[in-house]
């Protein structure tokens, strides 16, 4: 342990971090490579968070959350030092539809899986090309702390957070007066428009709503998801399912963190930040130690952080948005461990380890996602499903198969609670979705995990077990990330930094915000 | 189908406080202003006999329409520093304090007289509904948050003769009451050394449906001391004498207020003294730390006025030409004998800039308007300042 | 063919944007005539005897929106328009009670405390935060929306007015506009209320005319578009215009004859002739034709551009945006003659409240399970309507002692579903007779002698709607109020102001920005851009706030 090693802070670290998820890490790398003395502290027995792996049988590793990588931006990898992780190639996604005619996407491109062009095969390139340059004009703006609008129009500070804006300005006008006007227009607007407005209804407009849905509480007709849609497009829109499976991706972040001199301490429960005078000033764990640090860096939720510091230490009004943060999260997760590897009704093998969904209409999409507004639990729920071991054998010892499947829709806790006739339903539906597909699958099932909304929020502290902390709403992001006057990462009080996913830009296993929060630190001169 | 109860719907407009009957009894005037809901008198027989009643002898206002809150618990005190910019922990028990309350931005909510039973157990008395803000500070700590104003009655003793009558009404234990001091004198009956006239004066509390009883024991003693029941109109001369600001007049309760940028904060209205800065956290303490010695964008003076024409809601100039603020609250003062006058400037008139500063009165005779220019004093000290109201024990005046 | 073939300006569709586009034009000297495809005035405000001795405003029924800087400059009370402010509104339950909105302070807060003693004082912050916003947006509603893609000074102008204003909201309230801009109803007044009958009660005005539910996104705005009109500057306050909606259309024909204006009713645009691409007039449906350079549609984009406008005038890209432009119906309308007052159990007799909006939604969820059936292409089987008797107020509506009754119903889809297919073919008597029977069933919950009560009733689906007014697909906004269809986005981006492809053709209706609601906003702003481009800019009154 390097005690005070740069003699800049008073503590024992310059600057200690609570949660040891991608984001933490991300923070702790950025930290130490600048010199800092890191202390990285997580809850579990061992670091990733949510892009952890997990062992449900003996010899079988599922990605226990997130199963693929996508929104890894590649400068910050680079930046970071993780680079390899966007080596595997991107893999396609397959849309299966009800009868058979399954369409295969890749990048811009659409074709059903038997090799025939698909009609909207040209309206889908054409509009996935422009959203994925917005996007990319969007992107932009996930790299720094969101722009503020302090001190008046005029004043240095805001001038320089205002640039990114103006270069967005700039880029929308250098795209011409049409498309930025089509740019403006789509900005705000719901998904299942957008999309039927260009191509007829099927797995394809399925496949594209799912995409905009998913991790949040809304449905394609939400005004919003068209936005969401371009987030998931901000770094070109590649998903991977990377070599070693996601346990790699979280291995390669602490790998990265450990290399740049951080210390990552496993099974420290913080029970409270220190504050004196105004001041974050360390951390107490469960068993009574404290770990004094210059500054605290926080990936928990803004409500989680400031109950740890006291609620006390913040203003009303904070507290009250902090609250009020919409965070309902959705999407369960269901693991499932197979005697031997599906067959996919009239996919070939090779597709067959794409990223499977079961999303057979814009209308289907929006449908799955009524019950959920009410607790009640979907009878067809949009399913995102991956094969990992058609790709990466060793992750299953004895030739077995692990299935990954995203189900989405699904609420927090519904009415009546998780009980097990709850939590069997869920299974029961997911695997009856798709059988339909996967004829024989559920014979195959040597074990399955189901983590529900309200398990993520247990296990991995993740607010209201939503994915990103906080919904990603047009009412939650930039400026307004995770609320009003919480954005730009500083939380009230002097040294206390927000780095999960509910800060800017957001959430998905992109490491930014844990990047910017640390670089804000390092502006702000507090060590 | 449930065949109805027709259900009578919530009374609509002001309600009769518990002391109405008595209050219609002796109004003359039959003036009367909705005061949170309740029917108040603003005059019952005439301004001018009550406001010397309150100088000279004793008077009696029903202060029951004032929203009253308790907190209570472990974290009692915990939550009321997190609320008020003064510090609780520094009030003894049985003491009263004056107290502002602000939002993120440090502008003034609304102001009150906080009542310290111990520190886990306050009572809070103020102008506006107060029991979302407080629930909302109070949230995450272990305290209660009971709203007292249907419950406890409120009345205004005050004037030189108050003492007196109290102790006449079998109530002398008072007599140990300092300024701001309080105590349950008997079962059910608090009463604070308290009151809005910069005179001695005290407030009693009871409950609701005891007040009317309470009335009619300090009447029946009243009589030697010279006691009239006073209206809101009376009072108001006498808070300006004293100093004492009104929320929605001489600021604008920053909850209350739908245009922008109407809020100002405790160090604006004058109330630094009330800030404490080292208490640790409380609402708008960030907000407020760059104005601190300095003073904000605002400030909120008393003045002496030239002339005799009372001057609310005049300009303020500087050299006559500049706008440099206006009127709040402006009045005669019938005692002093000054034409006094409560004024916002901007920074950094009236605070450091004091001379040469001009108000703009218009008249009207008789049918005719005059427009006069007269110059301006900034005063520090209260108007009206005198030794009875803070000896203790009290004399008998 | 008329005597006057020719005109200064041509106005399509005698609805209230059209006629007062109209009157401003009539003032500044132009020779002007509106056409009128039915055989009145008003479009979808106007009041209509179709049961003997009652007037049913049989679209749009109250009144707030229609800014006061038109009814002053078009002397439209001197034409007879008086708006009557109406005294509150509730919801009822099923269990016999209800919340009662008052127009007096302390009637509401003891109400409200009734429900919830913290409701109370939430409605205070609630409100600060809705009359902000209020005050924010108004100044732009007699402006045009500034085209972001363009650099033309006065686009950078209204920019830069649009920058001060946002500017001087300073940092905390420009972000809190910004979030209130894009969230939905239902999380606002989640994030301020307990009471779930008040929340619904207040949730109303989130999706009136929308095809949204309360908690879509950007319904928060919907509210305020409610909330932004005043009855003489009380901020939100509603009235009825005596005489029924019918009274606004008639002053502004009024305001218009008198100014020398030419009305034609009973033929329809058939469509707008262009040649090189300039606007040289109109033929009607009955084979009259009348030229002008300028011709301003009441109609909305799509009607105008899609059905009476050769394609081969407009550019590809424009006319796939015009196809594209939501216009979805969400509403139908029962207009009702009543022998006497229902008997309403829950209430007091003579409350204030019976005179103003009723209601028998009582939960966010009940709402929004009303969207969802509506999504399905049914109407919702537990609607929400906004339901008055404005006879109590407006003698002149139904004989002595008798009522009329108008209840406004949301959801209804204008493509209904049946047996699997959705289409608006499938509105007919009987589709027609079940859709009111829903709705009798639920206003019955308050109300149980309704069904006893009525005389005579109209039933109007979104087709009707779309049928009598013209009002593509029922949609009483002439296109949603979602964010991609507002401001520079209203109609179509790059013509949001007032102009289209043709020269001489402009837009005067509720497709243009602000938007929808008896507003006149459109018709005015449409009128200073024809002014403009006239070179008569002068001849506007001035309105900047």
């Amino acid at each position: 342990m390097p005690p005070d090693a740069t003699g800049a802070g008073k503590g024992a670290f310059d600057v200690v971090l609570i949660g040891g998820g991608h984001n933490g890490l991300a923070a702790a790398i950025t930290l130490a490579r600048k010199g800092r003395s890191v202390c990285v502290l997580e809850r579990a027995d061992r670091p990733g968070g949510m892009a952890r792996s997990s062992e449900p049988a003996a010899g079988a590793h599922v990605p226990e959350i997130a199963h693929l990588l996508y929104n890894l931006d590649a400068r910050v990898a680079r930046e970071l030092g993780l680079g390899l992780l966007l080596k595997s190639p991107p893999i396609p996604a397959v849309s299966l539809a009800p009868d058979g005619r399954h369409v295969v996407i890749a990048g811009d491109a659409a074709r059903f899986a038997d090799g025939t062009p698909h009609p909207d095969a040209p309206a889908f390139g054409e509009l996935n090309a422009r959203l994925r340059r917005f996007a990319g004009l969007l992107g932009r703006l996930s790299l720094k702390s969101p722009p503020r609008f302090d001190g008046g129009l005029a004043s240095l500070a805001t001038m320089g957070e205002m640039a990114a804006l103006a270069r967005l300005g700039l880029d929308l006008k250098r795209l011409g007066k049409h498309e930025m006007r089509e740019f403006l227009r789509i900005l705000l607007g719901n998904a299942h428009d957008l999309v039927l407005d260009e191509m007829a209804d099927g797995p394809l407009a399925g496949a594209i709503c799912a995409d905009a849905v998913r991790g949040n509480h809304v449905g394609p007709r939400s005004p919003g998801t068209v936005f969401n849609l371009m987030y998931r497009l901000g770094s070109g829109g590649a998903v991977r399912l990377p070599e070693g499976g996601m346990g790699a991706v979280c291995g390669a972040f602490e790998q990265a963190a450990r290399a740049a001199g951080a210390e990552i301490r496993t099974g420290c429960d913080v029970v409270r930040i220190l504050v004196e005078n105004d001041a974050a000033k360390g951390v107490a764990l469960r068993d009574g130690t404290t770990i004094r640090a210059g500054a605290v860096l926080s990936s928990a939720g803004p409500l989680q952080t400031m109950t740890l510091a006291g609620i006390g230490h913040f203003d009303v009004e904070a507290v009250r948005r902090a609250r009020n943060l919409r965070c309902k999260g959705t999407v369960a997760k269901l693991n499932l461990v197979l005697g031997a590897a599906p067959e996919i009704t009239g996919l070939r093998g090779d597709l067959a380890a794409g990223r499977l969904l079961v999303a057979p209409s814009a209308v289907a999409v929006e449908r799955a996602f009524n019950p959920v507004k009410y607790g009640e639990l979907p009878a067809e729920p949009v399913i995102e499903a991956v094969i990992p071991t058609l790709t990466e054998p060793s992750l299953a010892t004895n030739g077995r198969h692990i299935l990954s499947a995203n189900v989405q829709h699904i609420a927090h806790t519904p009415r009546g609670g998780w009980g097990d006739a709850a939590r069997n339903r869920i299974t029961a539906t997911v695997l009856s979705q798709l059988e339909r597909h996967m004829p024989g699958l559920k014979g195959l099932v040597e074990a399955a995990e189901l983590l529900t909304p309200a398990d993520i929020e247990a296990r991995f502290g993740a607010p209201g077990g939503h994915w990103h902390h906080a919904e990603m709403g047009i009412d939650q992001i930039l400026t307004l990330r995770p609320a009003n006057g919480l954005a730009h990462y500083r939380l009230a009080v002097h040294g206390l930094y927000l780095c999960g996913a509910s800060a800017h830009p957001g959430g998905d296993v992109t490491g930014l915000p844990g990047r910017n929060s640390a670089r804000q630190l390092l502006k702000d001169r507090i060590l | 189908m449930p065949q109805a109860t027709r259900k009578s719907h919530v009374p609509v407009g002001a309600i009769p406080t518990p002391l109405h009957a008595r209050l219609e009894a002796l109004s003359t005037a039959r003036r009367w202003t909705n005061w949170a809901g309740f029917v108040s008198p603003l005059v019952l027989d005439t301004a001018e006999f009550e406001y010397f009643a309150i100088r000279n002898q004793s008077t009696l206002f029903d202060i029951s329409p004032m929203h009253k809150y308790r907190i209570t618990g472990p974290d009692a005190l915990a939550v009321v520093n997190r609320l008020v910019t003064r510090d609780a922990g520094r009030m003894r028990d049985g003491r009263v304090g004056y107290a502002l309350w602000c939002d993120e931005e440090g502008m003034v909510i609304d102001d009150g007289t906080l009542f310290r039973f111990s520190d886990t157990d306050f009572r809070l008395c103020c102008q506006e509904p107060m029991l979302g803000w407080l629930q909302e500070t109070a949230w995450g700590f272990d305290a209660d948050i009971r709203d007292e104003s249907h419950e406890i009655a409120g009345l205004a003793l005050q004037g030189p003769t108050s003492y007196s009558l109290l102790s006449d009404a079998g109530l002398a234990a008072a007599a140990a009451l300092g300024p701001f001091d309080m105590a349950e004198i008997e079962p059910g009956l608090v009463i604070s050394r308290t009151g809005f006239t910069g005179d001695l004066g005290y407030e009693l509390w009871t409950a609701w449906d005891s007040v009317a009883d309470l009335w009619d024991r300090l009447w029946a003693a009243g009589a030697h001391c010279g006691l009239r029941a006073i209206g809101s109109q009376a009072l108001d001369i006498c808070r300006i004498e004293a100093g004492f600001i009104a929320a929605g007049v001489d600021f604008q309760p920053a909850h209350a207020a739908v245009r922008l940028h109407r809020g100002r904060s405790p160090i604006e209205l004058g109330f630094e003294k009330l800030v404490d800065f080292g208490k640790g956290h409380f609402n708008g303490r960030r907000a407020l730390l760059p104005q601190r010695g300095t003073g904000g964008r605002h400030h909120l003076a008393r003045i002496d006025i030239a002339g005799f024409k009372p001057a609310g809601g005049a300009l303020i100039y500087h050299r006559k030409k500049k706008e440099v603020g206006h009127v709040t609250s402006g009045v005669w003062s019938p005692t002093t004998k000054r034409n006094i006058a409560l004024a916002e400037f901007r920074a950094p008139y009236g605070r450091t800039v004091t001379d040469n500063l001009w108000v703009e009165i218009y008249v009207n005779q008789e049918g005719q308007w005059d427009r006069r220019i007269v110059p301006l004093t900034v005063v520090s000290e209260p108007f009206f300042r005198n030794a009875r109201s803070r000896a203790t024990p009290p004399g008998p005046f | 063919m008329s005597r006057h073939d020719r005109y200064d300006a041509i106005i399509a569709g005698a609805g209230h944007n059209g006629l007062t586009a109209a009157c401003y034009l009539a003032r500044a000297g132009l020779r002007v005539l509106v056409v009128e495809k039915n055989d009145w005035v008003g479009g979808a405000a106007v009041s209509r005897s179709l049961h003997e001795g009652w007037t049913y405003s049989n679209c749009s029924y109250v009144c707030s929106l229609l800014r006061r800087e038109i009814v002053r400059d078009l002397e439209l009370p001197r034409f007879g328009l008086q708006v009557i402010p109406y005294e509150g509104g509730a919801s009822f339950t099923r269990d016999g009670d209800y919340f009662a909105y008052f127009s007096d302070h302390d009637a509401l807060r003891r109400e409200m405390a009734r429900h919830s003693p913290a409701d109370a004082d939430a409605y205070a912050r609630f409100s600060q935060t809705v009359m902000r916003q209020c005050r924010f947006i108004r100044p732009f509603l007699l402006r045009n929306a500034p085209d972001p893609a363009s650099l033309r000074p006065r686009d950078m102008g209204e920019l830069l007015f649009l920058i001060r204003k946002a500017h001087g909201l300073g940092r905390r309230e420009l972000a809190e506009t910004l979030r209130f801009w894009t969230l939905s109803i239902g999380d606002f007044l989640d994030e301020h209320f307990q009471s779930d009958l008040i929340k619904a009660h207040l949730a109303g005005s989130g999706i009136i005319g929308t095809g949204l539910g309360v908690y879509s996104p950007g319904t928060a705005y919907v509210l305020l578009h409610h909330y932004m009109g005043d009855v003489d500057g009380t901020i939100g306050a509603w009235g009825f215009a005596r005489g029924g909606m019918g009274a606004i259309s008639n002053a502004l024909a009024a305001s218009f004859q008198e100014a020398g204006g030419t009305i034609v009713t009973g033929s329809g645009i058939d469509r707008f002739l262009v040649s090189d691409g300039r606007v040289t007039g109109v033929a009607l449906e009955n084979g009259d034709s009348y030229a002008a350079p300028v011709v301003a549609s009441n109609m909305d984009v799509k009607r105008t551009f899609l059905k009476h406008t050769d394609r081969k005038h407009l550019p590809e890209d424009f006319i796939r945006a015009v196809e594209r432009f939501k216009i979805r119906g969400s509403s139908g309308k029962l207009n009702i003659a009543l022998d006497a007052l229902p008997d309403i159990p829950a209430a007091p007799r003579g409350a204030p409240f019976l005179r103003g909006d009723m209601h028998c939604s009582t939960s966010l969820a009940e709402l929004e399970r009303a969207y969802d059936d509506w999504k399905e292409g049914r109407w919702s089987a537990e609607p929400y309507f906004d339901m008055l008797i404005p006879s109590q107020i407006d003698p002149t509506m139904a004989p002595k002692g008798k009522h009329m009754m108008t209840v406004f119903v949301q959801y209804a889809p204008y493509d209904l579903e049946m047996n699997g297919v959705r289409s608006a073919d499938n509105w007919n008597d009987d589709t027609r007779k079940a859709f009111a029977d829903s709705v009798f069933d639920k206003i019955a919950q308050a109300m149980p002698d309704i069904r006893d009560r009525v005389v005579h009733a109209e039933i109007r689906s979104p087709w009707d709607i779309e049928n009598e007014v013209g009002l593509t697909e029922g949609n009483i906004f002439q296109g949603e109020l979602t964010f991609d269809q507002l401001l520079f986005n209203r109609p179509v981006p790059g013509y949001a102001q007032y102009r289209t492809p043709i020269a001489g053709l402009y837009l005067a209706g509720s497709s243009a920005h602000p938007g929808g609601g008896v507003m006149a906003a459109p018709g005015a702003n449409a009128a200073r851009e024809i002014l403009r481009g006239l070179g008569k800019a002068g001849r506007m009154p001035d309105h900047a706030a």
